[in-house]
């Protein structure tokens, strides 16, 4: 689907030229009327600025993907190159849909004085064959298109830059952290009541532009799934809920329990093969007598025994972590055992009592 | 902070009716007056305002005593001692409620103090006394772990054979004693104690825990025959499936076919 889409932006765009103001819109068509603006502008720039100098370079590099395309000023740098080829390579389904623009066409506006603009066009020229080459075989190697989109670098300098980016996703994912820590840190708000609806305006703030973009509604926002998010959910779901309360040790998880210790069982063979031979009734079954005699355990197992009891007894220790302590919180005990109380009532009463308090808080009941 | 003091609205108990004690009771209190004003006072509090107050002036909580030295024997005899009598009585207090913690509490305090036999004797005294035993299973795994953490192999078991003969529903209790004989190496005694356990005829996890116990070691034909008992004491169609999974991981196929098709049966 991609493919035909950006054939048609091709098609479209095939009369969109670089001087007018819309060029930065895929689906600009240039029409008369964009000509007689092109050259109005042209005719006041003659008559505002007649110094030559301070006029917008005839000569510039440009490559037409840039969104930077429409500024006369803007000369296209190695930054944009990086940003055609990063978006080129990105996004299959983004809104920016590519425009795989024959460059040789271009070459017609793009004057020919300096030698880099020479070199550009060599070079444009070479990869316009690969572009219509790519363009007819379909998008299938994302890396040939970042290849492309920066075709003056060298082994060294696409090293380089492949170690900014690296840079560039290290930093943001920094910052991230950073943002998320702060949250953590800071003492939380009273979420009692307007925890559904802070909710809902965060993630229509997170995913609201790109549903927007798609044409999505709130409701359709799973639209924007991957595949693997998409499976993880389905996991998810079929999970069944785990067992909290009174219910936490029942059979089934004591005999999970038992199964992760299973696999920390040391099997030894040799020592199993030795017993094997000496003792006649190996294969007993439940009426042996043998069980009575007492056998000789050696010293080491018993270590590894006692070893494994009390690291069960240390991974207890972890079962329930200490919670902070968010002292902005409203004071509703007269003691430590009346907080921890308060605690416990809340965890079990919170969700139906939530409504009545609010009700209290705010002195009247809302009409609902 | 200026308080309101709130108007009065009680009084308090009346003297002694009894006309012969009147001489005694001179002091007369006051009778219940009626509220004259009702309009409200002019500096109100709030909840939240007698909650915060009632927190401020809290007393320290559990206010520890001295830290104790403990110099010598006699001393420590007496420190003994007088641990001794608290769990005791916690002991006595906890024998109408079911729950074992009071026991196990001074149990974990004499294997902590060094003291094996008293801890053992702890242990048996809340077997036979309290309705723990009957009721769950804790205490006795607890009593086990306590041996096995002492390190006397032939105690530790012996409480699981015990534990085992009085609970033999509770699977915990045979797959406890199952790992340790296994860790302790003594295979032979784990294939024992899993035969036992069949004969109880446990749920598809117990049988499936000593198919895996007898793969681990590489014994396939064993491991073979106890799905096969599996499947003709338990006729179901799970233990089928289960059976014809095992066999079709081994790669064969034919006997999972066949596995199959008589659970069709």
């Amino acid at each position: 689907m991609g493919k035909e889409l950006v054939a048609t932006a091709a098609e479209a765009n095939a009369k969109s030229l670089p001087e007018c103001i819309n060029s930065s819109n895929p689906f600009h068509e240039c029409s008369d009327y964009c000509i007689r603006k092109i050259a109005e502008a042209r005719q006041r720039l003659d008559d505002e600025v007649p110094d030559s100098s301070k006029r917008p370079p005839e000569e510039r590099t440009l490559h037409p993907d840039c969104i930077n395309a429409s500024n006369p000023y803007h000369d296209c740098s190695e930054y944009c190159f990086k940003r055609i080829a990063d978006a080129k390579a990105g996004s299959f389904c983004s809104i920016d849909f590519i425009v795989e623009l024959p460059y040789h066409v271009l070459s017609l506006y793009v004057v020919t004085g300096s030698e880099r603009a020479q070199k550009e066009d060599a070079g444009k020229s070479h990869v316009a064959e690969q572009q219509s080459e790519e363009n007819e075989a379909g998008k299938q190697e994302d890396a040939a298109g970042v290849d492309d989109g920066y075709p003056q670098m060298t082994e060294k300098q696409r090293k380089l830059f492949e170690l900014q980016l690296k840079m560039n996703e290290a930093r943001k994912a920094n910052q991230q952290a950073m943002v998320a820590e702060k949250k953590r840190m800071e003492p939380r708000g009273e979420s009692r009541g307007v925890s559904k609806q802070k909710w809902l305006e965060d993630r229509k703030k997170k995913i609201g532009k790109l549903l927007d973009s798609n044409g999505l509604d709130m409701s359709k926002a799973y639209m924007l799934d991957t595949q693997e998010t998409a499976e993880v959910k389905y996991k998810k779901w079929e999970k069944e809920p785990a067992p909290h309360g009174w219910d936490v040790f029942n059979q089934k998880t004591l005999y999970d329990a038992y199964k992760k210790r299973t696999k920390n069982i040391e099997v030894d063979m040799e020592a199993y093969n030795k017993a094997k031979e000496s003792d006649p009734e190996f294969y007993r079954d439940a009426s042996s007598l043998q069980y009575g005699k007492v056998s000789k355990v050696p010293e080491e197992n018993i270590d590894k025994m006692v070893k494994e009891l009390k690291d069960r007894e240390a991974k207890r220790q972890s079962f329930s972590r200490r919670r902070k302590f968010n002292e902005d919180k409203d004071i509703d005990s007269i003691n430590d055992r009346n907080e921890h109380f308060n605690k416990k009532i809340e965890r079990a009463f919170g969700k139906y009592t939530l409504e009545i308090k609010n009700n209290l808080e705010r002195g009247t009941a809302l009409p609902d | 902070m200026a308080v309101a003091t709130p108007r009065r609205v009680g009084g308090v108990v009346e003297a002694a009716s009894d006309p012969s004690l009147s001489a005694l009771t001179e002091a007369r209190l006051p009778r219940v007056t009626r509220v004259k004003n009702k309009s409200p006072a002019e500096v109100q509090i709030t909840a939240e305002q007698i909650i915060r107050e009632a927190r401020e002036r809290r007393e320290p909580e559990h206010p520890r005593g001295p830290a104790r030295k403990i110099a010598g024997a006699d001393e420590l005899a007496e420190y003994r001692l007088g641990e001794r009598k608290k769990f005791e009585d916690a002991v006595r207090r906890a024998a109408s409620c079911g729950s074992p913690s009071a026991w196990v509490r001074y149990a974990e305090w004499e294997e902590r103090q060094g003291d094996l036999h008293r801890a053992r004797s702890v242990y048996e005294r809340a077997l036979s006394s309290s309705a723990a035993a009957q009721r769950g299973h804790t205490l006795w795994v607890r009593y086990a772990e306590f041996e096995m953490r002492s390190r006397c192999v032939s105690h530790a078991r012996n409480v699981w054979n015990r534990a085992v003969a009085l609970l033999p529903r509770v699977d915990q209790l045979w797959l406890k004693y199952v790992h340790m004989e296994e860790t302790l190496g003594a295979v032979a005694n784990a294939r024992q104690v899993f035969d036992r356990w069949m004969a109880w005829r446990p749920g598809a996890a117990g049988w499936s825990t000593y198919a895996k116990f007898e793969l681990r070691y590489g014994e396939v034909d064993h491991a073979r025959a106890v799905y096969e008992r599996f499947v003709t004491e338990h006729p179901h169609p799970e233990a089928f499936i289960r059976y014809a999974k095992f066999e079709a991981k081994r790669g064969e196929v034919e006997r999972a076919r066949g596995g199959r098709s008589r659970g069709r049966r």
